[in-house]
């Protein structure tokens, strides 16, 4: 075999046969074991702590680009605080388009949070679009040192009526800094997270969802407890959705399926519609993997074969 | 139209789209073209009704005039904000060859307040993450060569455990200062490294930089890889099968 011909398989074939991988394994109903990480878990701790009636705040920072990792994260974190009874005012400093894809989200999330006989997630009173602001190192700073000044203006939509300054929405009642949220989770796919770190660390519990690319960068704040918690990338997503089924040390620490020394009892919500985007697209993403390890794999075959045949011509 | 069918037709113009923009990897096309542009187009016609409805009007324009609520209260404008426009305009000036000097007002304002924020930036990101890195490297008990279990002891106990630096705790803990250290020596380059101990470091730090980008790069492809499934998952099943098929 020629092994020049392996090193140059036409691009179209790739591509074609890469559509395969990742579209047929989709159909199938296909699982991996996981073991969700500590960084995962904190977060899940985290969000599980919080009382229901407080009040988070949520930088929705990711778009349609990032659908398959962010979406994902978005619904199992949401999951949680829609469960639970908390309330949370959201915001977006990365792209304009942000605000509109994490209501769609979000509306499509309460029609299955309402199937499942659950309390209806409404806009106003249990959560209130704070809306976009252009440049998130100002932003930042604004809701760091003065939340007021920076809402101020903010308008949203209360049930049946014209908009109203967001400040009057149970949400943010008696909100004044932001000190007085629980948290404030940055789900992201650029850099807003380095710059929420930058401007509010120490203020109040930081918590990420990040995409896959930003998982080094943000292990590191994690590592220097500058976050209480955080999900990155797919794996982030399988975790929350694994968690959100099991727990942590639920029922008991014997027969737990998710153990840690870290914590007592963390309830999940077995039974619940839990499992999502992680569940569906990891074992896909093995077979993606696999194709581009066989892929290098060939093409160093063909490497060594077309230098082989190289030196054997040569010889002749 | 039912709201369903409205659906579908919105899926299916982000499907049509999908596979024009992914047309591309066949060979550059007039469809690839054509949802470049309408992409584009949208993009900016969005962004430019958000940077007034969500951000000028609120954070300027309704300051400036004054605004009434519903239940008849009035919050009074401040004439004050008429400033900002001027200053903002200068900006515009960047493009005039003889009065560009003007643009750089508004650029030295937003560079003085960037820089005098840089301290605090500066602190909050690595202030934290030196103090991590001083990490105890030699171990203080040798009960046992990993962490004990906590399980079943009292606080204590547990106490105890966690004041003690174990012999696994203090090789992970002298791998990651390692690391931290030849890592920062490979950036000595104002000098020639002659030293043997201190080129063994700068080595070792390039090969650990290596790793570190390895493992970042495979986090990248990773991602790629999933934004490809859930664009395959889109046409594929939440379109074709949810909503084409099912109908």
């Amino acid at each position: 075999m020629d092994g020049n011909k392996l090193q140059s398989i036409p691009k179209p074939i790739l591509y074609l046969l890469l559509i395969l991988v990742t579209t047929i394994p989709l159909f199938a109903d296909l699982s991996v074991p996981n073991k969700p990480q500590d960084a995962a878990i904190d977060l899940y701790a985290e969000l599980m702590k919080l009382e229901p009636g407080s009040t988070i705040l949520i930088a929705s920072d990711w778009t349609g680009s990032t659908r398959g990792e962010s979406k994902g994260a978005f619904r199992a974190i949401m999951k949680i605080l829609m469960r639970r009874g908390v309330k949370v005012a959201f915001y977006s400093s990365a792209d304009p388009q942000a605000p509109r894809v994490y209501q769609d989200a979000l509306t499509e999330l309460n029609k299955e949070h309402v199937a499942e006989g659950g309390k209806p997630y409404e806009r106003w009173s249990d959560w209130v679009n704070v809306g976009f602001f252009p440049n998130a190192e100002a932003a930042t700073n604004g809701i760091s040192q003065d939340l007021k000044g920076a809402f101020t203006g903010r308008k949203d939509f209360p049930p049946g009526s014209v908009p109203k300054d967001v400040f009057a929405s149970p949400v943010l009642e008696g909100k004044e800094k932001v000190e007085d949220f629980k948290m404030l989770l940055v789900i992201t796919a650029s850099k807003t997270s380095n710059i929420t770190v930058e401007r509010i660390y120490g203020k109040t519990p930081l918590a990420f969802a990040v995409t896959g690319v930003m998982v080094p960068e943000t292990q590191v704040f994690y590592q220097a407890k500058q976050l209480v918690g955080f999900s990155g990338g797919l794996k982030g997503v399988l975790d929350l959705e694994t968690l959100l089924e099991t727990g942590v040390n639920y029922p008991d620490k014997a027969t737990a399926k998710v153990k840690s020394e870290k914590y007592d009892t963390i309830e999940g919500f077995p039974g619940k519609k839990n499992k999502g985007q992680g569940t569906k697209y990891y074992p896909t993403l093995h077979f993606a993997l696999a194709f581009m390890i066989l892929l290098v794999v060939v093409g160093n075959v063909g490497m060594i074969m077309s230098k082989r045949q190289a030196a054997a011509g040569g010889a002749k | 139209m039912k709201y369903e069918d409205y659906l579908i037709w919105r899926m299916g113009a982000g499907v049509l789209a999908t596979i024009g923009l992914y047309s591309v990897l066949y060979k550059e096309n007039k469809l690839y073209r054509f949802f470049e542009h309408v992409f584009l187009g949208l993009a900016s016609g969005w962004t430019l009704v958000a940077l007034w409805t969500e951000t000028l009007q609120a954070s300027w324009w309704d300051k400036m005039i004054g605004t009434a609520t519903q239940d008849g209260k009035v919050v009074n404008g401040s004439w004050a904000y008429i400033l900002l426009l001027p200053i903002g305009l200068m900006g515009y000036f960047v493009f005039s060859k003889k009065h560009n000097w003007m643009s750089r007002i508004p650029i030295g304002i937003i560079l003085g307040l960037y820089s005098g924020q840089q301290i605090q930036v500066w602190w909050n990101t690595y202030g934290p993450q030196i103090a991590a890195s001083a990490k105890p490297i030699f171990p203080t008990t040798f009960t046992s060569l990993t962490v004990p279990s906590k399980e079943g002891l009292t606080p204590e106990q547990i106490a105890i455990i966690n004041g003690n630096v174990y012999t696994s705790q203090a090789v992970t803990n002298f791998l990651f200062v390692f690391t931290v250290l030849s890592v920062l020596s490979y950036f000595l380059f104002s000098f020639d490294v002659k030293n043997k101990a201190l080129k063994f470091s700068t080595t070792s730090g390039r090969y650990l930089l290596m790793i570190g980008f390895g493992a970042i790069f495979g986090s990248t492809v990773m991602m790629r890889f999933t934004l490809l499934i859930d664009r395959m998952y889109f046409v594929f099943d939440e379109f074709l099968k949810q909503g084409i098929l099912r109908r």
